[in-house]
């Protein structure tokens, strides 16, 4: 399963509080009351008040900040009424963070490596080398500070009934969606034979060690296996094979790098197991390489759903007249940003720069802008 | 005043300005951050802060001076929020944050004049028309004759009343530009397109003085008549005080006037030249071109309209040493100076042309 940036459908929030402030949101957007009071300017004079007050946005505060191992820490996040995970939150969920880093905007998402139902929720995050995210989360965030936050999300989940035999099965990072699963079987009190197998590359870089353990030492049905890389070699099909002789029995949960996740759907096919395999994978929204100019490229209109091939350097505007339609403009010089228009993925040239971005979505000038890669705009 | 004589500069040298211009933008472009946004914020929670207050003062308050206390603080949260906020947020000097709180397309503000409607005539028609006689109808707002270039009509005897009465109702003026009423009269705009905008106007408009002139003031029970003169009062200053500074950005003496078949094919290094010599600023402290939301420099935002206004200050310098180095007036002074010359442009044109200046 690819992840992409979730949507953000408003759902029934389980909480009265909750309720209550939807409801006077609800008031506030009333078109008439809207041109009365801003609901932004109400926004701004809570957000004064305090940080977590919000009428129509889920919130959270960092609580607690745990180191995991050299790379990896885990927040404790404390949500705001708006935040219904508390009673929805299934393990192997993930969340939205919506950071802000040097002034801009980022989202990314996260799973939720707690057990579902607590107060606080918690997300892991290991430090990628040259990562914006994960390195500001590392290096900036403080207890106290106030992120926005999306609903949990994702149908990487165990199921209602759950079935005999279980393989949890995770690389790197990979750990902390399969970690809430533990937690959740745990809680459960499953009572069917699970294996727990984490790959990563040496003992130091083993997130949870502690945890695990201590899980291991009150689930006699559990049994924890690692695999270092370091010390036994890099892990495959064959290294899981010998290592859950009986795994074709196994319904199995998969989190972790593409190479190690497509290895072993390979193998499961191969080998024709009837056990469900379950993944998920975690893309980082990749830097499209920027195609030179005159190479082909795809325009997707995501709301009209009209494609088109461009290859021109004329930009988008006029791309995207001389396909039929009629993008709102003005200008066409790049001043009014009337054409502007958020583009999902891809990555354009801004002509009056020369500069290329790919970050995902981000504002655009279609007056100004050529494609220089497959692009989606939301129009 | 006649149309922009044609300029002593080469075609290698326009385009080098431009390059110049463009380094200076990018300059500032490639350091925007979290001190930007935090100014931007800083002005959103000192304006929240100070509606707030106001009204509670007018509300609430006691006596005389508790009531200019409270048109102040109110006229002070009108002005930053239609200035230096809702000016700003809306040429999408933020909309690189990503935050939706400050997109340029979404931005509503607290005055008459609808968002839409402004985005479109400010951004789109002001913006890449600047000074092309018939084509930028912030000349003069259509209504006042601020160039010999401008046919002179009788109604221009009443110009000084009818000048006074824009100042006052400022926000009206701006509001309604976009109906371009004018068009509509010799039938260039088909009237359900012209019902429209008039609607959008209207509805814009009434929920402004419902709030400000119903539902406020009934809320203040007994108080309702300090609370409907205060908000009259504070809408007032805050008319008054944004036409000042608007007029003084294109209409002091020494602007230039384009004709719009000069201005056909223009490169960017010219649009940029038309943007320099169309434009004055105003001098002042750190607070007064906060309250002029950066149209002090009225030079800078045209040049740069998306630039995050607060960094004009620092640019300034650079852009008057450009002007410097290439011979171009660069239209500064005090506010009393500038509006000054605003007045005597006015009230010259009141007048109808001598005949044997026709033309010159
Ligand atoms: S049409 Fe004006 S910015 Fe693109």
């Amino acid at each position: 399963m690819t992840l992409t940036a979730t949507s953000d459908t408003p759902v029934a929030p389980n909480t009265r509080l909750g309720a209550a402030t939807q409801a006077v949101a609800a008031f506030f957007q009333h078109p008439w009351v809207a041109g009365i009071v801003r609901l932004s300017a109400v926004e701004d004079s809570l957000r004064l008040l305090h940080p977590m007050l919000s009428l129509t946005q889920p919130r959270a505060r960092v609580v607690r900040i745990v180191h995991e191992t050299a790379d990896t820490k885990t927040f404790v996040l404390q949500p705001n009424a708006l935040w219904h995970g508390r009673r929805t939150a299934l393990a192997g969920q993930y969340v939205q963070l919506q950071l802000e880093i040097n002034g801009r905007q980022v989202q990314r998402l996260y799973s939720i490596s707690s057990t579902p139902g607590a107060r606080c929720f918690a997300i892991t995050v290991k430090r990628q080398p040259g990562g914006l995210v994960s390195h500001y989360l590392h290096a900036q965030v403080k207890v106290g500070d106030v992120w926005a936050v999306g609903q949990p999300e994702g149908s990487f989940v165990l199921p209602a009934t759950l079935p005999p035999k279980l393989l949890l099965l995770s690389a790197g990072s990979g750990i902390t969606p399969v970690m809430a699963m533990l937690k959740d079987l745990q809680a459960r009190r499953y009572p069917g034979d699970v294996v727990f197998l984490h790959v990563c590359r040496n003992p130091g870089e083993l997130i949870f060690a502690k945890r695990l353990q201590a899980i291991a030492a009150q689930y006699p049905e559990l049994s924890v296996v690692t695999h270092f890389d370091d010390i036994s070699g890099r892990f495959g099909p064959e290294a899981l094979q010998l290592a859950v002789p009986d795994v074709a029995e196994r319904s199995t949960y998969l989190c972790g790098p593409s190479g190690l996740m497509d290895a072993i759907h390979q193998h499961w096919q191969a080998q024709a197991y009837t056990a469900p395999l379950h993944s998920e994978r975690f893309v980082a929204f990749p830097l499209l390489p920027s195609s030179a100019p005159g190479t082909p490229v795809n325009v997707s209109l995501a709301s009209s759903g009209t494609q088109f091939v461009t290859q021109g350097n004329a930009p988008l505007l006029v791309q995207a007249e001389n396909a039929g339609l009629n993008p709102k403009h003005g200008c066409r010089i790049g001043i009014c940003r009337s054409c502007q228009c958020t583009k999902r993925s891809g990555t354009v040239e801004n002509l009056q720069t020369g500069e290329l971005s790919s970050a995902p979505n981000e504002a655009i000038r279609l007056c100004i802008s050529v494609a220089r890669s497959d692009v989606t705009l939301l129009l | 005043m006649s149309f922009a004589k044609p300029t002593h500069l080469s075609r290698d040298q326009i385009d080098t300005l431009g390059h110049e211009l463009d380094a200076i933008r990018a300059s500032v472009m490639n350091t925007l951050g979290q001190a930007d946004v935090d100014h931007m914020r800083r002005m959103i929670a000192i304006c929240r802060a100070s509606e707030v207050g106001g009204r509670a003062l007018l509300h609430f308050g006691v006596g005389p001076l508790s009531w200019v206390a409270g048109v102040l603080a109110l006229a002070n949260a009108k002005t930053l929020d239609n200035m230096e906020i809702g000016h700003n947020v809306m040429h999408g000097q933020y909309d690189w944050t990503g935050d939706p709180a400050l997109n340029s397309q979404t931005f509503e503000w607290d005055i008459a004049c609808d968002g839409e409607q402004w985005r479109h005539s400010h951004n789109v028609t002001h913006h890449t028309y600047t000074n092309i006689l018939g084509k930028d109808r912030d000349l003069g707002y259509s209504l006042l004759r601020v160039t010999g270039a401008q046919r002179w009509k009788p109604r221009h005897w009443l110009q000084p009343i009818a000048n006074l009465l824009l100042a006052m109702g400022f926000q009206y003026g701006v509001g309604s530009h976009d109906l371009e009423l004018g068009k509509y009269k010799h039938g260039a705009i088909p009237k359900p397109v012209f019902k429209e905008r008039l609607n959008r106007f209207l509805s814009k408009t009434a929920k402004q003085w419902f709030k400000d002139y119903a539902l406020f003031p009934a809320l203040a029970l007994w108080s309702a008549p300090r609370v409907l003169a205060g908000n009259f009062c504070a809408n007032l200053i805050r008319n008054l005080w944004t036409y000042v500074v608007i007029f003084c950005g294109h209409f002091t003496e020494g602007v230039s006037i384009y004709r719009e078949e000069d201005t056909r094919n223009e490169t960017r290094g010219d649009w940029y030249l038309r943007q320099l010599q169309g434009s004055s600023n105003l001098t002042g402290g750190r607070v007064f071109h906060i309250m002029t939301g950066h149209l002090s420099h009225q030079i800078e935002h045209h040049l740069f309209p998306d630039m995050p206004a607060h960094r004009y200050v620092e640019i300034a310098p650079q852009v008057q040493a450009l002007c410097a180095k290439y011979g171009l007036f660069y239209n500064t002074g005090s506010l009393w100076k500038q509006y000054g010359t605003v007045l005597k442009r006015l009230f010259t044109h009141t007048l109808p042309p001598k005949p044997q200046t026709l033309g010159a």
